[in-house]
């Protein structure tokens, strides 16, 4: 057998090295039921080599469909040379459970190489490869139990469920990619017709457009006329508006022009008792003297003067205000019915407050929160407190080149409090809903979603396909 | 962990904002008042006298009384002959006031006492043998002072400098005085004047918005030591500082009060979460060590004269703040006689189960069932080994301890199923604070049963901690830590199995809103203040927990605890690691020092968390950090919270492939991990250790600490620089050849060699002269390596010979306490190779042969023939690269726990 593959391996060098070793080894499970033998001369436990043992026969009976092929092979050669070539040894030494080759060449069905693998036939489920390292460890690997023939696990056979499970799967998976596919269609279609919608109505606005501009060259002239004109008036209607000093940021320059009634940048007695009376009594008219007092002394006073004397006797309030005006600074009604209600809420949540942090910390422990995903924009997390942080803006799509659409990055979400702000990757995977299948947070602010779409089906899956070996 | 404190921390950002430890929440010797008083003392003043004719000698014991003359206080000094060349001296008072505290649970046993006589006595002094080699201790009268001699050598002087200093326990003087007393005072005035000397700090003190009751007043114990001949001391963990002792002259001494220290900063004397009061001194000619038996806060002070044209010496001043002065003198005078004087008095280091020496990984948090299933996968998708994965304080439900997350962690025991059947172990926290909540079954129990610390006003003492307001258990309590045990039963801690295994975090203990993020020193344990206690705390919550899991078994099974905080004895019980450490170069470097200082004191079982605890590391510092904790006892990965995610697998194939090979070099070595640590349960050395221990002549290993020893045959002198090129590496022994591991390159040693190196390097060398057994198959875990074959390495050394030790037994029972196990010497001389029964009495059987011998430094053979116990007789085959000269044997094939012999001809 050894001298079949050193003769297969001059014969085919340029065939890869995984089709190499599945022609090489097709039962490297070597053993299963027929084990190595552990008795030896020396030691229980030690397997020996295998010209004395049926794995031989093994190779025989897996390694060609000639078997007498192989036994001329191995009567000639009686050695094997390493696949990388870089030694050859007697074929005795073949899976001796003793490592030769330093690519582990020699060892395909014992636990000896540090670098080599076992062949998992798997009859009525998948074949696959193990680290060598997992022969004989004593945890059930292969499904076929071939993985463990000299160790103290019990394993079963457990290929055929397994494929069995797999096959039922793979059957759904299948059915979801030809619906997902189908409804993927049905979405591109629909985007087709909407975008040849879009595309005419697109051409008609266009139309339109053309016809606005004219249009609005003309209003633009007119609108600037406007603008002017509606400045004024608005000027003019917020200094209408009294109340506004009890905003702090309001204009000292508005209050001015207000009470200067004939706009000539200065204020007059006249026009201070036009426009100015005393808080507790509304309805008297302010003598002269009192007038002059408010203007300083002076007969006229300008907008810098304003702003340094009357515009604080204004905005304190306690002595006199401006007219028709629907109350003074700072002196709000007690009796108003809103602060009435406001103060009952505050007496209200007072109440409540003791029983809110009692339950705060139950409700911290059992709160769970709502992601929400909106593609191409970004996404949120809601606590059920109604509290929504944003985990992230839509930042670039992120999959490998080969699937580049598969997986994308949400960025600069609401920033964490030890640096750094919160993200998202979202990989999408194909199914027939689109939902938001999982979220995770494996690093504090860094999240991980699993997003099923139609959109994210792919015809080549379907190709791919797992075949089983029966 | 966990550790740290969240409010610690947002108070750290709100006053400096800053990634140092915030120096201000810990006193400085100035602040803690014991400290000033007893540091203010001037040497050569001293009051104390012996009174000689006092003294009573019965066969083993003698007893003296001193009297301080400025007072008339009387102690009562107690001293006896320990087996093993130890001496060991008790002060008390001869009547306190009430009683003062001693330490108990420390000592394994009553130490053995040995004769001693009197040679000679006048009224100056006394001069006792002390049997073997001339050894003599001399006690002067006035002022009171111990010489212990050899010869005409001094090793060691006691109050030479007349700093003893005790302080009694008095009446507070706003309390009525007893009349008898003031009539003393009024009979001697001077003594009045002595006693009415009431500082600041004596019946109270406040340090920050913390006030200290003191209802016992001052009661402090001081003495001095001094080392002619030395200039090297060691010892004193846990200090992020040099493996080497600084003098202390021009700062503070160095500190031993078990602290939750957040971010701690490097070199510097400041206390850590752990202590032990042992220093060892060393000189070429002996080494000796100091046990200083205190569970109280204790400052050390360091002084010598080095540089000086005099002898050179060390003077250390040791400072408590209660109990009494009970101090064991090792006499060595060989480094190892030393770790087993001090084995003999506090136990070896616990002989932990075979995987817990694989590597550990560990997250604050692994965060749902899911998250630790995909975390395990991952590591077999990257064909990387690993034995434990851990669960931080996130798995509980709400921070009650022995409980889990009802939705992160809904089905333990399928967790625990899953990882059982990959051969695997999970560890799951458990912190001593416990949450008051009357709907915790803990809680309840501990509250109804009286068990938890009072505060000073007689209340169950409440801090602040992770569950918000917690309790803490009296763990000095006998009853109170059987009761602890009992709750790991598997039918009390549900959800568990028995590959789950425990860590005891925060026991320092951390109270996020205490004095120093601790506790009260004027709560109470029963008679006793935490004061007295505090420094035993964390020794006591390992040891419940430790009875715990060999309880659960029925007393088969060996368990595995880690801790955080610990006192001289902790080496009994588990692990211990060096606590939160940061993702930075330097804390990778003082993980050798802190290491290394701990195993000088009996605990081998120590690492650091891999990667640096806060603060994400680099590729390049995770890189180094897994090559460097590959040689280290403790292999644990751990991160906190708000760091990235850092499984070996995140930094590209490149990367993941280095870790998984520093990782492989670790489980090759398992047998030689665990051999060693049985040696270290049997003889207390250390397994990790300072060059000097095994060159203690060679001057210029005293200071190294950045190459050490794993046992005697492997040095290993990690890359812990950024961008390293290259190291140099100090190969000791000028009749030693030392072999590089990885490429069998032979080195002369007594010279320093530079090494260059890639990323891959991790500088490691095999004495010449030395077996060491390897596992090469290194599989999913070390459990399933169990049945695997051994390859022997021996290295020659320039007489052609070698020699080492085989151990095996079924790695996690008790048993080998009954003798179950293998142990045989592997001797190569006279182109022979045997290996013989070191334990004929035992009895054990492995499945594990020998596949395969390389020697170093061997010549080419001719034949190579191994005969076993029953007189076969066969031929081997064998390789021989002539180029480095190394003989590799084919698959000899005979079990590893047979007689054999194997010619080289």
């Amino acid at each position: 057998m050894a001298a079949q593959v050193a003769l297969r391996r001059q014969q085919a060098q340029e065939e890869s090295e995984a089709r190499d070793l599945r022609l090489l080894y097709p039962c490297t499970g070597i053993g299963g039921e027929a084990g190595i033998p552990q008795g030896s001369s020396i030691s229980a436990g030690v397997p020996v080599s295998v010209s004395s043992s049926p794995a031989a026969a093994c190779f025989d009976v897996f390694g060609s469909e000639n078997q007498k092929d192989d036994k001329r092979f191995y009567r000639e050669r009686k050695s094997f040379l390493c696949i990388d070539g870089s030694r050859m040894i007697p074929f005795e030494q073949v899976n001796d459970d003793y490592c030769d080759c330093e690519d582990g060449s020699d060892e395909p069905g014992t636990s000896a190489c540090p670098r080599g693998r076992f062949y998992c036939t798997n009859l009525g489920f998948r074949p696959h490869y193990i680290p060598s390292s997992r022969v004989n460890d004593g945890i059930c690997d292969c499904c076929d139990a071939s993985d463990e023939y000299n160790s103290h696990a019990r394993c079963q056979n457990t290929c055929w469920n397994l494929g069995q499970r797999e096959r039922a799967y793979v059957e759904g998976q299948m059915r979801t990619l030809d619906e997902g596919l189908r409804l993927k269609q049905q979405l591109i279609e629909e985007g087709v017709l909407l975008w040849r919608e879009k595309q005419a109505q697109l051409r008609e606005l266009q139309q339109v457009a053309e016809d606005l501009q004219v249009k609005l060259e003309e209003h633009r002239r007119k609108k600037h006329e406007a603008d002017r004109l509606k400045e004024q008036t608005l000027k003019a209607l917020e200094a209408g508006d009294g109340g506004l000093i009890r905003h702090q940021n309001s204009s000292v320059a508005s209050i001015f022009h207000l009470l200067d009634s004939n706009k000539d940048g200065s204020l007059t007695v006249d026009e201070i008792k036009a426009k100015v009376v005393l808080v507790h009594d509304e309805q008297r008219v302010l003598s002269e003297d009192e007038a002059l007092a408010l203007l300083d002394r002076g007969h006229r006073m300008d907008l810098s003067k304003f702003q340094s004397t009357l515009w604080d006797v204004l905005t304190r309030g306690d002595t006199v205000k401006i007219k028709d005006t629907q109350g003074a600074p700072g002196s709000l009604s007690s009796e108003d019915p809103h602060l009435k209600a406001a103060d009952r809420a505050a007496e209200w949540e007072a109440t409540n407050l003791k029983k809110v942090e009692e339950a705060y910390e139950t409700v911290n422990m059992e709160i769970r929160y709502t992601y929400t995903l909106c593609p191409f924009n970004q996404v949120t997390q809601k606590s059920t407190a109604g509290v929504e942080v944003s985990l992230g803006m839509w930042g670039m799509w992120t999959g490998k080149p080969k699937n580049h659409y598969s997986q994308m990055v949400y960025e600069n979400g609401e920033p964490c409090w030890q640096g750094g702000s919160r993200s998202t990757t979202v990989t999408l995977t194909c199914g027939t809903e689109t939902a938001l299948r999982s979220v995770k947070e494996p690093s504090k602010c860094q999240y991980i979603m699993d997003f099923q779409t139609p959109v994210a089906c792919q015809p080549v899956l379907k190709q791919q396909g797992i075949h089983s070996e029966l | 962990t966990a550790s740290k404190c969240d409010c610690t921390l947002k108070l750290m950002f709100l006053s400096f904002g800053t990634w140092a430890v915030d120096k201000g929440n810990f006193k400085t010797c100035e602040q803690s008042a014991f400290c000033k008083r007893q540091r203010a003392l001037k040497p050569g003043e001293s009051p104390y006298r012996a009174l000689l004719e006092t003294m009573e000698l019965t066969n083993t014991r003698l007893t003296l009384q001193l009297i301080n003359d400025n007072n008339k206080v009387r102690l009562l000094l107690e001293l006896y002959r320990l087996q093993g060349n130890i001496t060991r001296v008790k002060i008390n008072e001869l009547k306190p006031l009430k009683p003062r505290y001693e330490v108990p649970d420390v000592l394994i046993r009553e130490p053995t006492t040995e004769p001693l006589s009197v040679l000679s006595q006048d009224e100056n002094g006394v001069v006792l043998s002390l049997g073997v080699e001339s050894q003599r201790v001399i006690i002067s009268a006035r002022p009171f002072r111990l010489d212990i001699m050899e010869g005409s050598d001094v090793l060691m002087s006691l109050n030479s400098r007349g700093l003893l200093a005790f302080e009694h326990l008095r009446m507070r003087k706003d309390t009525q005085a007893d009349p008898e007393a003031e009539k003393k005072e009024e009979a001697d005035p001077t003594t009045k004047e002595e006693e009415e000397k009431v500082e600041d700090g004596m019946w109270e003190e406040t340090f920050k918005s913390h006030t200290d009751s003191k209802p016992n007043g001052p009661s402090a114990v001081s003495l001095d030591f001094s080392l002619p001949g030395v200039e090297h001391v060691y010892g004193i963990p846990e200090h992020a500082d040099t493996l080497r002792l600084k003098t202390t002259d021009n700062g503070d001494p160095y500190r031993l009060y078990n602290l939750d220290v957040f971010q701690y900063e490097l070199y510097n004397p400041m206390a850590l979460y752990g202590s032990v009061p042992v220093m060892v001194a060393h000189s070429a000619q002996r080494t000796t060590g100091i046990f200083w038996l205190n569970a109280a806060e204790t400052w050390v002070d360091i002084s010598s004269n080095t540089g000086s044209s005099e002898t050179p010496q060390t003077d250390v001043r040791w400072i408590s703040e209660s109990g009494i002065i009970d101090i064991f003198i090792m006499l060595g005078p060989t480094p190892k006689d030393v770790f087993s004087q001090y084995a003999s008095l506090t136990g070896t280091q616990s002989f932990p189960p075979l995987a817990s020496l694989g590597y550990h990984q560990c997250r604050w948090n692994y965060n749902d069932q899911e998250d630790v299933k995909s975390v395990d996968a991952g590591f077999d998708e990257h064909d990387i080994p690993y034995d434990f994965i851990w669960l931080d304080i996130e798995h509980t439900d709400g921070k009650r301890y022995f409980t889990w997350d009802p939705h992160k962690f809904a089905t333990p025991k399928e967790m625990l199923q899953g990882l059982m059947d990959k051969k695997r172990k999970m560890v799951a926290i458990v912190d001593p604070h416990i949450k008051v909540d009357g709907n915790y079954k803990i809680h309840n129990e501990i509250r109804s049963r009286g068990f938890y610390v009072k505060n000073k006003d007689g209340g169950d003492y409440e801090g602040w901690c992770w569950p918000g307001s917690a309790s803490y258990p009296d763990f000095t309590r006998a009853d109170m830590r059987a009761w602890w045990a009992s709750m790991f039963a598997y039918d009390q801690y549900e959800g568990t199995m028995e590959n789950l295994y425990t860590w005891n975090d925060m026991n320092e203990p951390s109270v996020f809103n205490g004095p120093e993020v601790t506790m009260h020193k004027d709560a109470t344990h029963g008679a006793w203040e935490h004061r007295d206690i505090h420094n035993l705390y964390g020794l006591y919550v390992q040891m419940a927990t430790a009875e715990g899991l060999i309880q659960r078994s029925g007393g088969v099974e060996r368990p595995f605890v880690l801790t955080r905080a610990f006192f001289a004895g902790s080496q009994r019980l588990g692990a211990v690691w060096t606590g939160d450490n940061a993702a930075e170069w330097g804390h990778l470097k003082i993980s050798i020092p802190m290491c290394l200082s701990m195993g000088l004191v009996g605990i081998s079982f120590c690492g650091a968390d891999i990667g640096g605890f806060f603060k994400s590391p680099s590729t390049e510092l995770l890189v180094r950090w897994y090559q460097a904790g590959a040689y280290q006892p403790f292999y644990r990965a751990h991160a906190h919270v708000d760091t990235p995610r850092r499984e070996p697998w995140l930094f590209g194939p490149e990367n993941t492939a280095l870790i998984r090979e520093a990782v492989r070099q670790r489980y090759t070595l398992l047998p030689y991990w665990y051999q060693l640590f049985y040696r270290a349960h049997v003889t207390g050395e250390p397994v990790m250790r300072p060059l000097w221990v095994e060159y203690p002549q060679d001057l210029a290993t005293f200071a190294l600490e950045d190459e050490y020893l794993i046992g005697r045959d492997l040095l290993v002198h990690p890359v812990v620089e950024e961008g390293a090129r290259g190291v140099t590496a100090y190969l000791p022994g000028k009749d030693e050849v030392w072999f590089d591991v990885h490429t069998f390159q032979k080195h002369n040693g007594a010279q320093n060699l530079y090494i260059p190196v890639t990323m891959s390097s991790i500088p490691v060398f095999q004495r010449g002269g030395s077996i060491i057994p390897r596992k090469l198959r290194v599989r999913r875990s070390s459990t399933c390596m169990e049945h695997d074959p051994y390859t022997l390495y021996v290295a020659l050394n320039l007489q052609r010979t070698a020699d080492g030790e085989l151990y095996i037994d079924d790695g996690h029972t008790f048993n080998y306490e009954k003798k179950e196990f293998i142990y045989r010497k592997l001797t190569f001389a006279n182109k022979v190779l045997s290996s013989v029964n070191l334990a004929p009495d035992a009895k054990f059987t492995t499945d594990s042969w020998i596949e395969r011998i390389i020697v170093l430094g061997a010549s080419k053979p001719s034949k190579v023939t191994l005969k076993t116990a029953d007189g076969q007789e066969k031929q081997l085959e064998f390789d021989f690269d002539a180029s480095m000269s190394v003989l590799t044997v084919r698959k000899p094939g005979m079990n590893a726990g047979a007689d054999w012999t194997m010619t080289f001809q």
